[in-house]
């Protein structure tokens, strides 16, 4: 047996501290250089004066004191060897209330200890109130005060002491420079005033007192989650951002999301991402380390999203990263262990009921079935006869491990001088999978997803008006793992029988020679045995995203006050490829059982076809590049300390390749084009005007489609500067009020692969339209085939948007900031509807036809409070509400009304109504007729809404909520009492609905399919009748008729669960100092704890897709470094 | 300063580059509809693009004339496994107006677009003209060609459908809603535009196919001809002729689809077209297939050639009764379903699966040995046709010496040993060429050929007919094949079509028995009259009426065409189907072990035929957006 993993990991980290220490350590030494003394003192006891002398004889020291204070006369005795003038003068000033002073030019002065000054006062908020707990420290020094109950302090300073430090979690640290007063009151500024942030917007920032646009800014540090993908932290965290997570597999578990909801019936749903002005895609973000970040906005409405114009319309994440601040070195490091295991796993029925009820399915179909399970077969089972001969088989216990163990890292270094600055971090992550990898097997099939991430962004002056920043970032995944992916292995179990075969057999006697593992399989080896497709082979893929990026600042204000230019170039260059390799698995079978002696022999099932060396094949090429310019002209000045007027005009250019593109149109470069502008007029900080717009092309569309103008307005008015709110502020201390109104675009519109609306794709090699002529069928020609019609029409979806917000402050500590939105969308692309099947159309003829409107609120509350000199506690809600409806559809005129999809949720799901289960077939027969195949008693009974005697598609009328949430919530509070700190964050979302997928959980499908525990316990059966029972009559393959989309399978999406939890402890300062450490702290956090739901078979959150990889429940121990 | 000037200038370049001409990326040459015929090349895959749309008449789950009908069945849980159901569902009533099974229509649910085949054709014959460096007998040709392709599938929907909305010219994509809405045409002209395309399209196409290598499979002239015969018989047919069951079928505007007075000259019109095509066959040299192997290991008893001639006819590719078959349909996967596990040393062979079962009736359909049907025939015993017997020396070409099995499996004609295998059968051919020394089946539960695998016949029965002779089960899951395109019409059908067009015209003639005969001939049978005064219970008088004779027609029809595609149309047409299809599927009790439990008459299902039955529904979803289609009756 090795070393054991997680000891190995602990040295490993251990070793790094030790390391980042030494480094730490090495600084500090080589500031205290002194020089070597070369002096003899011959006299036992000499005078104070003859030793200074004779040192400024024998050296460059200089001694400066003043006669009152020190006597020169006293005899000293200095002990030998004193070879450094430390020694020398400790000896001298040895129990005397002198201290001395080495300055420059190697000048001495001593002078008696510096008296001791008692500073005192209280420390208030900006409303009055007193502060307790306020920590007090001398600047460069260790002394530290705090503030009592009634928020007053006593501190003790010398003369040399200059500034005091206050500093207060969640208020503004503040600096204080002591002067002759003995008396220091200090107010401190809430940290959170909403009013003096900076925000992130469209290719700027702006103060949040001036901002007019419906703009979320999230602090990273609520996105620390202990996972490595950033998306999951998402869901509840952000207001506006509807998010729900599906899968759990490392790699593939991005969640969804989407800004205030979907109201695009187009390809694209999820809103442009930008991570420094730049589109990235959704596994970008994941990949994005929280670290790096330095501001995440999310853009909602048409002021803050009309700059982008064509692309703005599903709202923007702008995320910026950090740059390197003037100072000394800082380096900050995580690092972070954690355990994660499935938060539920999908309960199978036991082997024997499978068996019994397989039978059941064939017999209740057909009275003449032939039963799959011999009654013997059972019998032996039961018995425990022989557990090779008649098997019972755990999947889920032979695959899976109980949890699995991930790391992550990350350090950033960043500082600089008046020249330059710089940030450069590196992450890297391991996520392993929860698969179990035989012992007998040399390589690892278990997923392991490595993803490292660097990123260098360097900031230089090269004049005092021109700065450069170069920013390079990179993101790199390395996987290996089972062959078909993680999600496959769960598909996998799901398919396979549990009584058939083991995974594997023991070497027996007769196979003693070979070198493999003998899995096991049944009859000709055409059943799934998912252990042995996870053990024969493994995947290796390799993602990398290099970004390159250079921006030019020149600060024009020669020319004029406030006048700036910016020019940006960036590439993107992305490559994936993948490998397998493989060997053919021996499958065996017992070929002969003998019943008396109760012993097997195994037969070998593809003794030719099997092989024991690795086979290879290579997978899917990706490649990529993306060029992206940007220009900018920016204007800002104050005229008479009033009006505040800024104006920019940004141009971009994109061009993007995509290597194996498929077929020619696609091939040819994704470009966009774009002109947009911003000007805003603020009067005295309470009156703001915005105008923006975006001019916008794209190569879809037809020459006099192609660009389009977009454009917006917004107006703010801070009511709580004005005179007559002075009686209020003492409980509303800020109120503001904001409406915006504007035009944003779409091109993203029909499919992806839709490259040029306005020209026809026709394929003059399409396979499918072949024929083959010949004696011997010899002579093919592939035919041509049409998958567009040109329709030069086609253009721009259109999205008018309107949002009301409101920010206000209550008593200084309840922040409430809610916004109202609306959203009509129009000239969303539709198929024609009217279009007849006679007329022989291989494609949709399309136009820009549909109608969606959308309406919403999304708020953000806050709260913070401290109680005593210890106890701090923040609360925050998060909430979205965002519903979507058609205004206009195009389809058919039907009779029924409710088939209609104007007034529904764009996700609205159509199905029929589920009465109940049949009660007999004779009930079946004199029913409606249901056009699905065969049914009978304990099928599904579907209501004839329309009463036209039998149930077709136009009986299926809208059902359940919409697939996509319409609600999405999250709350949370944290808390800290003295040097521990506590965080806890629910998250939920409502009026979703979702349906168990009939098809994938039918059981017994090819004598294969697995039963869940919930259809055995629950279904209809000739012996119980329960014409509500979860599951319908059994039966051998999948029934058509009880596949329906309908309400029998639909349930509530809702839930409510706790993300996250999180135990934090900072080292106390005198214990950082002695480290060297600027701060530290250790936490402990969990993800995923509990589930508050009415769903109970497999983790809520993943709705229809319940038995692929589950969503993870993860535990994690973390430490935080600063130096 | 001197960096204003660098990033102004900079600046400058850039926007240099923003104007409209940075978003004109597509290249000139990106293809068009119009490149299909720039070049010879390209348009001869816009030919092959008109053929793609041919339903593939071979094909077990796309021609509902295999499984919809009553003459085989597939059980339901080997149906499912290889997506092999939508026939099934709609044997077993199950078709429906909210996705109609085997959809010709809108190309679903195992159907072709065929539409969009017409829609395709009139591309083609709109441009052809336009093309540079084609020789002007290929362009005659290929016009021909596609006329011939866009009647048929026009015929394909009349004969699914009914009254069909005509699509003689294309309409443009930019037509008005209105415009698209369009409705049926009555039956009448639904044929005479057919028939008035296939006239056409016989002009220019050539008699026989010059080069074979390349070209076989593509229409000829016999081809167009044999298949206005059978459209003219279709209309001509009780179905489509004088039928008053839809007397009151109109379009919403009122006009009548069905011409309910029945109309005699349609008859002759019918004989007309089977005569010329009849003559045309003749002298290209078609002729009815018999077994003469040009070198033969062993010599073969008269009874395994005529066995021989019979299955050969079928399945030996380009036999000279071949006048069209289809390569673009193989029968492969037909073979694979009919091949019944014969070999007991590879009982666990995948490679084929044997799970097509013919019903009960189909067993019974087939005459004695005398050539008259089993409950006319005088020296057979009919009503003990369910008691065991043993075969003997006598029986040893049909028959397992020494083997025990129904009375109804003994003294039949040779069609009945030629096309079906079961329990106790000679299966001749498969590797063992000897018919001394051949294999038999054993599909009896527990024996070597019964279920394996999950696969297995529901009636006891197999369609040898379709099974190669050549074909060999090898070890492993091998299953080598001679595979055949699938044969759409071949001689005999149309001196079967000719006769009952004759006899339905003008009654009993001498030419009508002489078309006959010749097909009972190669079935190793005697002729009507003589079978009929010698053995049948009713005697010559059966076949001296024009009634009795178009019985005994239709019965050789459905016997000699079994299995092939044409019993499903024939019985809708002759108006037979409710009273045939209205009845049990039944098979033996293949569940069981002994001969005695075994051979006991089980019911698979009932089926039902309903008015509504002989024509498909059309998609509901259809007449919501063309308010001017009308549903086919019942639906």
């Amino acid at each position: 047996m090795g070393p054991n993993p997680f000891f190995t990991k602990i040295m490993i980290i251990m070793k790094l501290i030790t390391l980042f220490l030494f480094v730490g350590l090495m600084q500090v030494s080589a500031s205290a250089y002194s020089q070597v003394l070369k002096v003899e003192f011959p006299q036992k006891s000499i005078s104070v004066k003859d030793v200074l002398l004779t040192i400024e004889k024998h050296s460059d020291y200089k001694f400066l004191y003043r006669n009152d204070q020190m006597d020169v006369n006293r005899m000293v005795e200095i002990k030998s060897p004193a070879k450094s003038l430390e020694n020398i003068l400790s000896q001298i000033l040895n129990k005397t209330n002198l201290s001395y002073k080495i300055l420059e030019n190697n000048l001495v002065v001593i002078t008696s200890e510096q008296q001791k000054i008692t500073l005192k006062g209280a420390v208030k908020d900006l409303q009055g109130n007193t502060l307790p707990g306020v920590s007090i420290v001398v600047k460069g020094t260790n002394k530290v005060a705090i503030t009592d109950y009634d928020g007053n302090y006593t501190i003790q300073v010398t003369e040399n002491d200059k500034i005091l430090v206050f500093s207060f979690i969640g208020m503004k640290k503040q600096e204080v420079l002591i002067g002759s007063q003995s008396v220091i009151n200090v107010q401190m500024e809430s940290e959170a005033s909403i009013l003096d942030e900076v925000v992130v917007v469209a290719f700027g920032t702006q103060k949040k007192k001036d901002l007019i646009g419906a703009v979320t800014t999230v602090k990273p540090s609520d996105l620390k989650i202990p996972s490595s993908n950033l998306t999951t932290a998402l869901a509840g965290r952000v207001a506006g951002l509807i998010s729900y997570q599906r899968s759990g597999e490392p790699g593939k578990d991005n969640a969804d999301f989407f800004i205030r909801g979907v109201t695009t019936f187009g390809y694209k749903k999820d809103p442009l991402i930008l991570i420094d002005n730049i589109e990235v895609n959704g596994t970008d973000l994941a990949r994005m380390q929280v670290d790096d970040i330095a501001s995440f906005s999310i853009m909602k409405d048409a002021t803050a999203t009309a700059l982008y114009g064509a692309r703005g319309a599903n709202g923007v994440i702008l995320i910026t990263t950090k740059e390197g601040k003037e100072g000394k070195v800082n380096i900050s490091m995580r690092l972070e262990n954690s355990i994660s295991a499935s938060t539920r796993n999908v309960e199978l029925a036991d082997p024997i009921t499978y068996m019994k009820l397989a039978n059941e399915a064939v017999l209740t179909r057909d009275p003449l079935g032939i039963v799959f399970y011999p009654y013997a077969k059972i019998d032996n089972t039961i018995k425990k006869v022989n557990q090779y001969a008649y098997p019972v088989t755990d999947w889920q216990n032979e695959l899976l491990k109980k949890y699995a163990m991930n790391q992550r890292a990350n350090l950033s270094v960043s500082g600089g001088g008046k020249i330059a600055r710089y940030y450069i971090s590196g992450a890297a992550n391991m996520d392993n999978g929860i698969l179990n990898v035989d012992k007998r097997s040399n390589f690892n099939s278990n997923a392991k997803l490595k993803t490292y991430s660097l990123r260098s962004n360097i900031n230089i002056n090269l004049t005092k008006t021109t700065e450069v920043v170069a920013r390079l970032s990179g993101n790199f995944d390395d996987y290996t793992g089972p062959i078909d992916g993680g999600a496959s292995v769960y598909n996998q179990i799901m398919q396979t029988n549990p009584v058939l075969f083991p995974a594997y057999y023991p070497t027996d006697n007769d196979h003693q020679y070979v070198q493999h593992i003998l899995f096991g399989n049944y009859d000709l080896g055409q059943y799934i045995n998912p252990y042995a497709n996870l053990q024969r082979g493994y995947k290796d893929y390799s993602r990398s995203t290099m970004d390159a990026q250079f921006e030019v600042r020149q600060n024009l204000s020669f020319i004029t006050e406030g006048l700036s230019l910016r020019g940006m170039f960036n590439t993107n260059r992305y490559s994936y490829f993948d490998v397998n390799r493989a060997y053919n698995p021996f499958f065996y079978n017992v070929a002969h059982y003998d019943k008396l002696t109760k012993t097997y022999s195994l037969g070998a099932i593809n003794e030719n076809t099997g092989t024991e060396y690795l086979g290879y094949s290579e997978g899917q090429k990706d490649v990529s590049s993306s060029v992206y310019l940007e220009a900018a002209v920016n204007y800002s000045h104050v005229f008479a300390e009033k009006h505040t007027v800024s104006g920019m005009l940004v141009n971009i250019m994109r061009n993007n390749l995509i290597g194996n593109a498929g077929d020619l149109q696609n091939s040819l470069p994704f470009r966009n084009l774009g002109l947009s502008g911003r000007f805003t007029y603020t009067y005295n900080s309470k009156y703001s005007a915005e105008f923006n717009f975006g001019y916008n092309g794209s190569e879809r569309f037809y020459k006099t489609h192609r660009f389009g103008f977009f454009p917006s307005v917004g107006m703010a008015y801070t009511l709580s500067e004005e005179k007559f709110w002075e009686p209020l502020k003492k409980i509303v201390s800020e109120f503001k009020v904001r409406a915006t109104y504007g035009l944003v675009g779409n091109d993203a519109i029909g499919s992806a692969a839709d490259r040029f609306f306005y020209l026809s794709n026709v394929n003059m090699n399409n396979g499918s339209y072949g024929a083959v002529f010949g004696t011997n069928n010899t002579y093919y020609r592939s035919g041509i085939s049409v998958s567009r019609y040109s329709n030069i029409d086609i253009s721009w979806e259109k999205a008018k948007k309107m949002n009301l917000g409101l920010q206000a402050k209550f008593f200084n500590k309840l922040g409430v900031e809610a916004d109202y939105f609306t959203e009509d969308r129009s000239n969303i692309l539709m198929d024609r509807a009217s279009i007849p099947t006679i007329l022989g159309l291989s494609a949709p003829v399309r136009a820009n036809v549909g109608k969606a409107f959308a309406k919403g609120i999304d708020g953000t509350i806050d709260y913070s409070e401290t109680f005593g000199k210890n106890i701090w506690l923040k609360v925050r809600l998060n909430f979205t509400y965002a519903a979507s409806k058609f205004t206009q559809y195009e389809e058919p005129n039907y009779d029924e009304k409710y088939k209609l999809h104007v007034g529904y949720s764009l996700s609205q799901q159509w199905g029929y109504l589920a009465e109940r289960l049949f009660v007999d077939d004779a009930e079946a027969a004199n029913s409606p007729k249901q056009n699905f195949g065969v049914y009978g008693g304990g099928d599904i009974k579907y209501k004839d809404v329309n009463g036209d005697g039998q149930i077709t598609p136009l009986d299926m009328v809208p059902i359940g909520y919409p697939t996509d949430p319409e609600i999405i919530y999250g709350f949370g509070f944290s808390a800290g009492f003295k040097r521990f700190d506590i965080s806890c964050f629910f998250q939920g979302l409502g009026r979703e609905s979702f349906w168990i997928d009939p098809n994938a959980t039918s059981p017994f499908v090819n004598n294969q399919r697995q039963l869940l525990k919930v259809y055995a316990d629950d279904h209809w059966s000739e012996d119980n009748q329960n014409v509500y029972a979860l599951w319908p009559r059994l039966s051998p393959n999948v029934n058509a008729n009880n596949t329906q989309m309908s309400t029998w399978f639909m349930r509530n999406g809702a839930f409510l669960r706790l993300k996250q939890l999180e135990l934090g402890y900072t080292l106390p300062d005198v214990l950082l100092k002695k480290l060297q450490l600027t701060n530290a702290r250790f936490y402990m956090n969990g993800s995923n704890l509990f589930n508050i739901t009415s769903f109970k078979l497999w983790d809520v959150e993943m709705g229809g897709n319940g038995l692929g990889y589950p969503v993870q429940m993860v535990l994690n121990l973390g430490l935080q470094i600063s130096l | 300063m001197k960096y204003f000037k660098i990033y102004t200038y900079s600046l400058l370049i850039i926007l240099q580059f923003s104007c409209s001409k940075f978003l004109e990326v597509v290249p000139d040459n990106v293809a068009t509809i119009e490149n299909a015929f720039t070049t010879r090349a390209a348009a001869e895959k816009y030919l092959f693009t008109c053929y793609s749309y041919m339903p593939s008449q071979g094909n077990i789950v796309s021609n509902p004339a295999f499984l919809s009908g009553d003459e085989m069945m597939v059980p339901e849980m080997v149906s499912v496994y290889r997506g092999i159901s939508l026939g099934i569902q709609i044997e077993r009533g199950y078709q429906n107006v909210a996705s109609p099974y085997i959809n010709y229509w809108d190309g679903e649910q195992g159907g072709k677009p065929l539409f969009q085949g017409i829609r395709n054709c009139n591309i083609f014959l709109d441009n052809i003209a336009k093309v540079p460096d084609i020789l002007e007998m290929d362009r005659k040709r290929w016009t021909a060609e596609v006329y011939f392709l866009k009647a048929y599938y026009q015929y394909w929907l009349l004969r699914m459908y009914g009254p069909i909305p005509l699509i003689k010219e294309n309409l443009p994509i930019s037509s008005s809603i209105e415009e698209v809405k369009l409705k049926r045409a009555p039956v009448d002209e639904c044929v005479n535009y057919i028939v008035q395309l296939l006239d056409e399209a016989a002009v220019d196409l050539p008699e026989t196919v010059l080069n074979k290598t390349a070209e076989l499979g593509r229409i000829t002239k016999p081809i167009a001809l044999a298949v206005k015969a059978k459209v003219l018989i279709t209309a001509a047919s009780p179905l489509f002729n004088g039928n008053s069951d839809y007397a009151s079928f109109k379009n919403n505007d009122g006009q009548l689809l069905f011409n309910s007075v029945y109309d005699a000259t349609k008859w002759e019109k019918a004989a007309v077209a089977c005569k010329e095509a009849i003559d045309l066959c003749h002298l290209l040299g078609n002729k009815l297939n018999y077994y003469k192997p040009a070198m033969s290991q062993y010599s073969l008893s008269p009874e395994i050639l005529t066995q021989m001639g019979i299955r050969n006819s079928l399945t030996e590719k380009w036999n000279p009764e071949i006048i069209w078959a289809n390569t673009n349909s193989m029968a492969g996967t037909l073979q694979i379903f009919s091949q019944a596990k014969i070999d007991p040393t590879q009982q666990s062979n995948q490679g084929f699966t044997g799970c097509l079962a013919p019903s009960m009736k189909m067993a019974e359909l087939f005459y004695t040995e005398n050539g008259v049907p089993i409950e006319e025939d005088n020296t057979w015993d009919y009503n003990g046709r369910l008691d065991l017997k043993t075969a003997t020396a006598t029986d040893k070409f049909r028959i397992k010496q020494g083997y025990t099995t129904a009375s109804l499996h003994f003294n039949r004609e040779p069609r009945f040993y030629a096309d079906l295998g079961f329990d106790g059968g000679i299966w001749y051919g498969q590797g063992k060429f000897d018919d001394q020394n051949t294999f038999w089946l054993e599909v009896k539960a527990g024996q070597s050929g019964a279920s394996a695998g999950g696969w297995y016949s529901g009636t006891g029965y197999y369609i040898k007919k379709y099974v190669n002779f050549n074909n060999v089960i090898s070890t492993g899951n091998t299953y080598s094949m001679e595979d055949y395109p699938w044969p759409v019409i071949r001689l005999a059908d149309l001196y079967l079509l000719y006769a009952e067009a004759l006899n339905e015209q003008n009654g009993p003639a001498p030419e009508v028995f002489e078309y006959i005969n010749l097909v009972r001939l190669r079935a190793g049978l005697k002729t009507v009259e003589e079978s009929w005064t010698s053995y049948s219970k009713l005697g010559s008088s059966k076949y001296a009426t024009k009634v009795g004779l178009r019985d005994i027609i239709h019965q050789e029809r459905l016997i000699e065409l079994a299995f092939e595609g044409q019993r499903f149309w024939d019985l809708k047409r002759w108006k037979d189907a409710p009273r045939v299809m209205n009845s049990n599927i039944n098979g033996w009790d293949i569940s069981q072990e002994t001969a005695l439990s075994y051979y006991r008459i089980t019911k698979i299902f009932k089926q039902t035929f309903l008015l509504k039955d002989y024509f498909w529904p059309i998609k509901e979803i259809d007449l919501i957006i063309n308010r001017n289609l009308v549903q086919n009756p019942g639906w």
